[in-house]
């Protein structure tokens, strides 16, 4: 009996803590030396260009990897595709026929960029890596819903605004966002630039939902899904965080209002070593900005940081790795 | 005496195997007849439907594939016989698949557009500024 017991422990053990550490022993640097060594001006022969991209690898992981890592380096994300279509989503939110006649259009607008130039918004990224997979006989959905970016509010999030992928390798099903894996959009300057985040390549699912929150709740790949709410209220993390750390231990919110003189506690599991000196805080209020040296302990890969608020006020609290913005907090300090 | 006998034997199922042989031969070349398929395909959306170009035909289980041209046309370029089966397929449109029959020469097919809605959401690396702090 204990002997089961034991056994479906590690099940449950092995179960929950594996999505990119599954591949751990897998070396990608073929994969990705194809990836980045093969260029196509068009995608017009998506289905040759998919083998050729996919010849000689062996299994479907690193297939999955080298068409992954070609559409994250190839396809850009294109502003002013992304700006139409919020625009007139936004105008025919409340007319469900116009906004149908809308998307039709769109879509067809949308598939021509991508085969033609190469350029998309979200759900153009995830059509590209569905439609390739099954060129390789690998399993992958397209997923919709409520991607959290700077400056969402809960209000927001009537609407959803994201799309991204499953995909079932081994028999098992992972998480992954070509489109935010792929670079930066500055939509001030209506320019993007690529620069690849491995962070959103089979990410842990207890951290995807920091920033992704599906419409159907069994694509989280969570057992246990937070409500709406409970998401829109989660603390804001950024794109380098997806990098550096494989959860997010505490606080579970993003607005606190703690007293003077309490000491709050952050916490975060951590990919790899990092240089704890480089760790900072940075307070931003109404009058100035502050660079605060938290008190830093590292024990078994978990990051500790300890914070004792000395002052009354309102705070965003920034967590930096070194240059790397991680996550944002906001506290309210009372008496 | 028994010889003969063996020869005559001999021909007579040599001839009967022939015959045998020439039937199936002749049946089997009927059966694989290969055929050059050509065709055009169209996407049908709620309100139009229109040509597509750049969409995939493939051959199921194969990697033999082609696209079609700004027309909307494909000539598969592999002799398809009986029971082949095709898949057509375009981005943001439901996959087709069409069995191939002796009378198959010419296809014209049309995908209807799947229902995904299509969203975008921007990355950001901009750091956020509460909205008190804004004013």
């Amino acid at each position: 009996m204990k002997k089961i017991i034991f056994f479906l422990f590690v099940f449950f053990i092995s179960n929950c803590f594996s999505q990119q550490s599954d591949f751990a022993h897998i070396d990608f640097t073929a994969a990705d030396k194809r990836a980045k060594s093969y260029k196509s001006r068009n995608l017009l022969k998506l289905n040759q260009f998919t083998y050729k991209l996919t010849k000689g690898f062996k299994t479907d992981i690193e297939k999955f990897r080298v068409i992954y890592l070609w559409i994250t380096s190839n396809v850009s994300n294109d502003y002013r595709l992304y700006a139409l279509n919020k625009r007139k989503r936004d105008r025919f939110e409340k007319d469900s026929i116009k906004l149908l006649e809308w998307n039709s259009k769109f879509k067809k607008k949308l598939f021509k960029k991508l085969l033609r130039k190469k350029r998309t918004v979200c759900t153009g990224y995830a059509y590209l890596l569905k439609e390739m997979c099954s060129v390789v006989g690998i399993d992958a959905k397209i997923v919709n819903g409520f991607g959290r970016a700077n400056g969402m509010e809960i209000d927001d999030l009537e609407y959803p605004n994201h799309s991204w992928n499953i995909v079932k390798l081994n028999n098992k099903w992972y998480l992954c966002d070509p489109t935010w894996a792929s670079g930066t959009s500055y939509p001030e300057e209506g320019k993007f630039i690529f620069d690849y985040n491995n962070g959103f390549f089979l990410t842990e699912p207890n951290l995807f939902i920091f920033n992704h929150y599906p419409l159907y709740h069994e694509y989280s790949l969570l057992k246990s899904v937070p409500s709406i709410k409970e998401f829109a209220e989660k603390p804001l993390l950024y794109g380098n965080a997806f990098n550096l750390i494989s959860e997010h231990i505490s606080p579970a919110k993003m607005h606190h209002v703690i007293q003077k003189d309490s000491t709050f506690t952050f916490q975060y599991k951590l990919k790899e070593k990092i240089d704890l000196n480089k760790v900072k805080l940075i307070f931003v209020n109404a009058a100035n900005e502050n660079n605060i040296k938290p008190k830093v302990i590292i024990h078994n890969n978990i990051l500790t940081v300890n914070h004792t608020f000395k002052k009354r006020g309102y705070y965003d609290v920034h967590l930096y790795f070194d240059k790397d913005i991680i996550a944002t907090y906001v506290f309210k300090i009372i008496k | 005496m028994k010889t003969t006998k063996t020869i005559s034997v001999n021909k007579s199922t040599f001839a009967f195997l022939g015959l045998i042989l020439s039937i199936l031969f002749f049946s089997n070349s009927f059966q694989a007849q290969e055929m050059e398929v050509k065709g055009v395909v169209k996407g049908k959306s709620e309100s139009i439907t229109e040509i597509l170009s750049g969409a995939t035909v493939y051959l199921k289980g194969t990697n033999d594939a082609t696209s079609t041209n700004r027309k909307g046309e494909f000539t598969f370029p592999k002799k398809l016989k009986k029971g082949d089966v095709l898949v057509f397929s375009y981005l943001g449109y439901k996959r087709k698949q069409v069995k191939i029959t002796e009378k198959t020469s010419f296809l014209s097919v049309v995908l209807l557009e799947d229902d995904n809605e299509m969203l975008g959401a921007l990355n950001s690396n901009k750091r956020f500024k509460s909205k008190r702090l804004k004013q």
